[in-house]
């Protein structure tokens, strides 16, 4: 009886967080869009809703109700199989993301994640690595010259920073002793206990990390439109080319921002000024804080070209890692 | 451009005993033999004494009577003297020797000559159709190909079933159009052999082509291991339809050329038209001419910022120079009344004067845009990511710029001070103060730095206009009294000797008296060069267009060689053609 109720529980919340995720990633759409507006000095979508708010919800009927066109040379099993390949291990992290302290209400321990694992950091990593399967097949099924150029050089990317990522990693781990996320965040006490203070390098590794996995200028050379197209997703059409984006761009660009607020920023812990809801309120300003910076470096940036991407990934953000490790450990041991 | 003096054409006489020198106006030309051209061109070539090193082109006039029926024209620049020379060479059996080993850049000349004209080039490489497409039967400028084409291709409707009456004056007979096989044939002509893994189709519609040029890549991975381009998917065959209408009717066609900077393209041939007819520009028409120039280059250049920013993938710059482009915008169709395609110049002067309040306009664009260029400046000169991709992309020598006829900033990006507002002032530009921004290494990166300096200096030649435009305020803009210029709107209407001439003009055209004349302009994309043959009548019997784009991209194949597809962006970027100038 108690495992049916724990399931129940599980399915409800997974449900909460994968209808949540989808609602906030198109809402994400239209924060970006506002924002490359002002940025460009133009006012961003202002016609469908008040300045734009409806926009979203349009742009996904749209989306939906496009014309789904599948060619007739691609592989189509691994044409279908891979949109969801880029899209599900994306929403996937959510389930080991803690989004705060578990709270009471109504008698009832509600815990604002899906499970604390205590390796969720590892399994984090090991999701946003599926990730590139759904590209390299997006590349390779579509049968067409372009996506295989963009599928393969969005694989050289990412190999190369999924590399750099889980050693800058190791730094926040040692200093928490643990890679279950909430036990990072409850090291990080006080306005000085937030680890970016102690790993700026890691930092810096992490940021380009995520600028590189998410597809985002300067390393959007998968989709680099002035010479691929529109990269992997050439051959797509409907809702199958509406999920990379989304996925990538948004769902991938948030999660991986909400790790960063955990492992450097200190999650959600802040000052208890709001009352019940201060965590949360912390918690989400901090990661669109980070998500704001991200739009900020895309809006801004020319990009990379791919082998001088890949040449920063094992050239200078690894051995930044291995530094960042080794200076870390020593502090370690120092201190006991 | 001066050209070369009558005393120093004469001394070629002594060495060449056989040539023929005729002087018209300012321009000579020499007329030599088939046997001796090679040799005499590379003597102008290689003697020091003349050193016609720069190719600026090669074309050719159809004259269906004389016999040999082909005469090649060819145009040369001596950097040392600072003079240009052209030759001329009758094509015994339609066939001309080729001078692709002793410049480059003819390679593409002499395709086209051979694609218009059907005159062969003994030793070319690989003489193939240059616009139209392999198995085309005909050569479209020849005098005997009627304009509208040879209706052989039967082209039935689709809507109505075959045998039944048409419903409409449908005519199923159509002139030739490329079929797929026929694609497939010019590919292969122009990449024979594949020798890397794939090739890439990178066009014609492609966002990172700039128009529709057809480039094919030959990978390994993705280095470009061997390069072609396949031009004339916007061959309107300009040349042609200017045949058989009056020199002012070519205006508007002059326009939608380099459909970016349409007013310095209209000046260009404008002035070589004057040159022709002897029609002297009032004063204040020539201030004018100058600045909306230069208000032109500006626009341009901040177009070409713009997408090469784009191609780069800083989005934000692209709105950013279309916000100051859009002020342009709006100045030109204040004064033109049209916003792209103005066709505001006139023989012997503008369509209409300056509007009032114009002048206002213009300095209060002058006041603000020197911060706008510091804005793009800090976001880009300095920036690693701009570095890391321009800095030592795409390197011209000076060699390659004289051998490819390389003009404009492409030219003096690589330290070349060849700039004909500076050589060959026209307009206003011999009162005007400005500098020529040079670069030192020729890549990509000083490619940049030069458009950018040469924006400021456009605005500092556009504000002394300005200056000068106030004292001028009420002078003649249009030299209504020479007998070539057609009168005013309003004089038309008021006076009948008016209303005949403009009847005159406008039915049979400027009767320019018989000449040929090759004079150029300073486009924003390289040296725009008219060469006008009259025979006397109110249209141009040939009129060749020498494009500085044209010329300009024939390097790309070259330079591009084992660099990657992303370089390949970059360095279109840099080059800046529009297709609407390569293609004619």
């Amino acid at each position: 009886m108690e495992l049916l109720a724990v399931t129940i529980g599980i399915v409800i919340k997974s449900l909460i967080f994968i209808i949540g995720m989808f609602l906030l990633a198109a809402y994400l759409t239209l924060v970006e869009r506002k924002f490359a507006g002002h940025v460009q000095q133009r006012p961003g979508p202002l016609h469908v809703g008040f300045h734009g708010l409806l926009q979203p919800i349009a742009d996904a009927l749209k989306v939906l109700t496009k014309e789904d066109i599948v060619p007739n040379f691609v592989d189509k099993k691994l044409f279908y199989l891979a949109s969801l390949m880029a899209f599900v291990p994306a929403i996937m992290i959510l389930a080991v993301i803690p989004f705060g302290e578990p709270i009471k209400l109504f008698g009832l321990e509600i815990k604002p994640y899906i499970s604390d694992v205590n390796v969720a950091l590892i399994l984090a990593l090991a999701f946003g690595s599926i990730s590139i399967y759904g590209v390299i097949f997006a590349g390779w099924a579509s049968n067409s010259k372009y996506p295989m150029i963009g599928g393969l050089r969005k694989a050289a990317v990412l190999i190369g920073y999924e590399v750099a990522l889980g050693f800058a990693l190791v730094g926040p781990i040692m200093l928490a002793g643990s890679f279950s996320l909430r036990e990072i965040v409850e090291a990080q006490q006080g306005f000085f206990g937030a680890f970016i203070w102690y790993q700026p390098l890691a930092f810096v590794v992490y940021l380009f990390s995520v600028l590189a996995e998410t597809g985002r200028t300067p390393f959007d050379v998968q989709e680099a439109e002035a010479e691929l197209v529109a990269g992997y997703n050439t051959e797509y059409s409907g809702m199958k080319f509406g999920l990379f984006p989304l996925a990538e761009w948004y769902i991938a660009t948030f999660v991986l921002s909400a790790l960063a607020v955990i492992l450097f920023f200190g999650g959600w812990n802040g000052p208890h000024i709001f009352g019940a809801l201060s965590p949360y309120i912390w918690f989400l300003t901090k990661l669109f804080l980070v998500f704001m910076f991200l739009l900020w470096v895309h809006w801004t940036l020319p990009r990379y070209r791919v082998d001088q991407i890949t040449e920063i990934a094992w050239k200078v953000m690894l051995p930044l890692t291995f530094l960042n490790i080794f200076i870390t450990a020593g502090i370690v041991i120092l201190k006991g | 451009m001066p050209w070369i003096k009558k005393e120093k054409a004469e001394k070629l006489k002594e060495i060449f005993p056989s040539i023929n020198i005729q002087f018209y106006k300012d321009n000579v030309f020499i007329e030599v033999s088939k046997s001796i051209l090679k040799d005499f061109l590379k003597f102008l070539r290689d003697s020091e004494d003349f050193s016609f090193e720069m190719f600026i082109d090669m074309t050719c006039v159809d004259y269906p009577l004389h016999r040999p029926r082909f005469q090649g024209v060819y145009i040369l620049y001596s950097p040392v003297y600072k003079e240009r020379i052209g030759i001329k060479v009758w094509a015994e059996d339609d066939t001309l020797p080729t001078v692709t080993d002793l410049w480059k850049g003819a390679k593409w000349a002499e395709r086209e000559a051979y694609d218009m004209f059907g005159i062969k080039f003994e030793g070319h490489k690989n003489l193939v159709r240059m616009f139209m497409w392999e198995s085309y039967p005909y050569f479209p400028l020849r005098k005997d190909f009627p304009k509208e084409g040879i209706k052989d291709t039967y082209l039935p409707s689709l809507n109505e079933p075959e045998g039944s009456i048409p419903s409409h004056d449908y005519d199923p007979y159509h002139t030739a159009i490329p079929t797929l096989q026929d694609l497939e044939e010019t590919q292969k002509a122009r990449m024979p052999e594949k020798k890397a893994q794939i090739v890439l189709n990178w066009g014609p519609l492609h966002p990172g082509t700039h128009g529709t040029i057809w480039f094919l890549f030959d990978l390994e991975g993705e280095v470009i291991k061997n390069c072609d381009i396949i031009l004339g998917q916007l061959h309107r065959g300009i040349e042609k339809l200017s045949e058989d209408i009056t020199y002012t009717q070519v205006i508007p066609y002059t326009d939608r050329m380099d459909y970016i900077s349409a007013i310095c393209s209209n000046v260009a041939y404008v002035n070589a038209v004057e040159k022709l007819l002897g029609v002297e520009v009032p004063e204040k028409a020539k201030w004018i001419r100058t600045m909306l120039c230069e208000l032109q280059r500006i626009n341009s250049h901040l177009l070409w910022l713009g997408t090469f920013a784009l191609d780069l993938g800083a989005l934000t710059i692209f709105l950013y120079t279309f916000r100051e482009r859009e002020k342009i915008m709006d100045i030109i169709e204040g004064i033109a009344g049209i916003r792209l395609n103005s066709t505001y110049m006139r023989i012997g002067g503008v369509r209409m004067d300056l509007p009032e309040g114009a002048l206002d306009v213009i300095r209060h664009f002058i006041k603000d845009f020197p911060s706008r260029i510091k804005e793009y400046e800090d976001i880009l000169t300095k920036n690693r990511v701009w570095l890391r991709r321009n800095v030592g992309l795409g390197i011209i020598k000076e060699e390659d710029v004289y051998q490819y006829g390389i003009t404009g900033v492409v030219a003096r990006g690589s330290g070349v001070p060849y700039d004909i507002r500076m050589l060959d002032p026209t307009d206003a530009y011999d009162k005007v103060d400005f500098e020529v921004p040079l670069g030192t290494v020729g890549d990509c990166y000083d490619r940049y730095l030069v458009r950018m300096e040469e924006m400021r200096q456009s605005l500092g030649i556009v504000k002394q206009c300005v200056e000068k435009l106030e004292e001028l305020k009420e002078d003649k803009y249009l030299a209504t009294e020479n007998p070539y210029v057609l009168p005013t709107l309003e004089e038309t209407f008021n006076s009948i000797e008016a209303m005949v001439k403009d009847f005159n003009l406008r039915i049979y055209g400027e009767q320019a008296p018989e000449g040929e004349i090759y004079s150029s302009g300073e486009n924003p994309r390289g040296e725009l060069g008219f060469y006008i043959v009259s025979k006397g009548e109110g249209r141009p019997y040939r009129l060749r267009i020498r494009s500085g784009a044209f010329y300009n991209l024939q390097i790309f194949p070259e330079l591009i060689k084992g660099r990657t597809v992303a370089d390949a962006v970059v360095l279109l970027g840099s080059l800046d053609p529009v297709v609407g100038e390569t293609d004619r």
